[in-house]
Formats: C-alpha cells, structure tokens, sequence
C-alpha cells in the first residue's frame, strides 16, 4: 500500500473556542479517469480515483464525501468547521483500488 | 479562383473561433461518441434525478457559487460553494457538471458540527459547461445556481 503524502490546513491559524474555521485538506493522488490513453502504448490507464473521504474530531464524523473521478488530480477539498474543545482532525480517504489512508492534526484553540 | 477559395476557407477558422462557445460545444457534441464511457458515466439528467428524488431544484440566490468565468486549463477549475442559511436546515451540497461523461463531481453530506454551510474543491472539464451546485435541505427541498464556465483547454482527456 503506498503511503500518500496529504495535508490539513486550519485556516486562520490563530482561533478561539466557538470560531468557525476552515479546513483544507489535499493530498497527492493521480486521480485517473480511465478514459485517457497511454501516449507511447496507445493503451487506456486504469481509473484510480479517491471515492470517499470522512472528516472525524475526536471520532466523530463532521463531513462524509462522495467524491467522484470528476475531481482535479491532487484533490483539494475545504470545509468548515466549530472549534468546540482542543482535539484531533482525522480525515479518512480511500481510493477505488482498495487503498485507505489516513491524516491527523491537532487542534489547539488559544483562549 | 483557387486562392479565392482558400482565403475563404481561412477567413472562417476565426469566424469558428469567433462564435466561441457555441462552435467549441457543438464540435465537442459531435467527437464525444467516438469516447469511451467511463465505468460511472451519467448524463447531467440522469444525475440530477437521483439526487433530487425525481423532484427537481429550484433556482436560489441563497446558493452562492463562485467559478472562474474563463478556466484557462480544464483541468483545474477551482469550485466555491456557501448557502445562506443555518446549518441546521441544509443536510447535503452536490457538484455537478453539465456536460462531462460523468455529471457528478462531489456530494458532500454536512452535520451541525460543520457550523456553516461551505465547501471548496477543484474540478476536470471536459469543455465549456456549467457547473451546478444543489444544496439539499431538511425540508425536503432542494435549491441549486448554475454558472457557466468557458474552457479554452480541454481538462477530461
């Protein structure tokens, strides 16, 4: 299982309890349509797409995606999110080859 | 008479271009059977349908999307959506596309947690289209905006 490399983002930086911030998560992905050709073989590339992504604080679900091979290659998804205590962004994502990863920040709240 | 001919045949490459979208769109209309369909290939119809339940949206100004009018390069063309209503009463935000091979981009099913309505990604298309942007609610209703973008690049390959 390749190990991806992913981001999360907390956007303003500095945040307080009862903020509203965003969060940007990417990560490095092909994202494959199955419809483009191999230039020098002349063959179709199998698709290889991230289906599904799941936004958890502290092992609750916030956002559940349903993502399609319509999005650009290295996804960037953002969301929105209240600060409600000091704890743990984990985002889940798996790809429709069978590949699941995961990605988690802390979340610091200052005063 | 033949240089006649072929200044003619010249003059109408920019006239072509001239029309702009309705050309490209038209000849994008024309090539897309020789493509191959991809495994989730569903037309804009289609998709539509299942995610509204058969009811259809309704044109909102309270679904803000946010395109570029012009996408230099179809295949990264950056997606802004926020409703302007409490999170309480919006339970999803759909993405969809008008003309790719498949229509649906990214469903996004929100809980009160999210605070506020908002999601932001970055999307493949094969062509000038519109992007559109249905935000279901706990009421059952279901409210979109549509924009159209023009791809001067093709972005589904």
């Amino acid at each position: 299982m390749a190990k991806r490399k992913s981001i999360i983002k907390i956007k303003p930086r500095k945040y307080k309890v009862g903020d509203i911030v965003k969060v940007d998560f990417i990560v490095i992905h092909p994202m494959e349509t199955g419809m483009r050709k191999d230039k020098k073989t002349g063959e179709f590339i199998p698709a290889h797409y991230i289906n599904d992504v799941k936004f958890y604080f502290d092992d609750e679900l916030i956002t559940k995606l349903v993502v399609w091979e319509t999005v650009s290659t290295n996804p960037y998804f953002s969301i929105n999110m209240k600060i409600t205590k000091p704890g743990v962004i984990k985002v889940v994502y798996k790809d429709n080859m069978g590949e699941v990863n995961e990605k988690s920040k802390k979340v610091k709240p200052k005063g | 008479m033949k240089r006649r001919n072929f200044i003619k045949g010249f003059m109408s490459v920019p006239a072509i271009a001239a029309l702009g979208s309705v050309g490209i769109s038209e000849l994008l209309a024309k090539e897309s059977p020789k493509k191959p369909k991809g495994k989730n290939a569903m037309s804009f119809k289609k998709a539509l349908e299942i995610v509204t339940n058969k009811k259809g949206a309704k044109d909102s100004d309270k679904v803000k999307l946010t395109v570029p009018e012009i996408a230099e390069n179809g295949a990264v063309v950056p997606v802004k959506v926020s409703i302007d209503l409490p999170i309480e009463e919006v339970k999803s935000i759909h993405i969809l596309t008008t003309k790719n091979s498949n229509a649906r981009a990214v469903d996004v099913f929100l809980t009160p947690k999210n605070g506020k309505a908002y999601f932001a990604t970055r999307i493949k298309l094969g062509g000038t289209q519109e992007v559109v942007a249905i935000a279901a609610l706990k009421n059952g209703n279901f409210i979109k905006a549509q924009k159209k973008v023009k791809v001067t690049i093709g972005g589904c390959g």
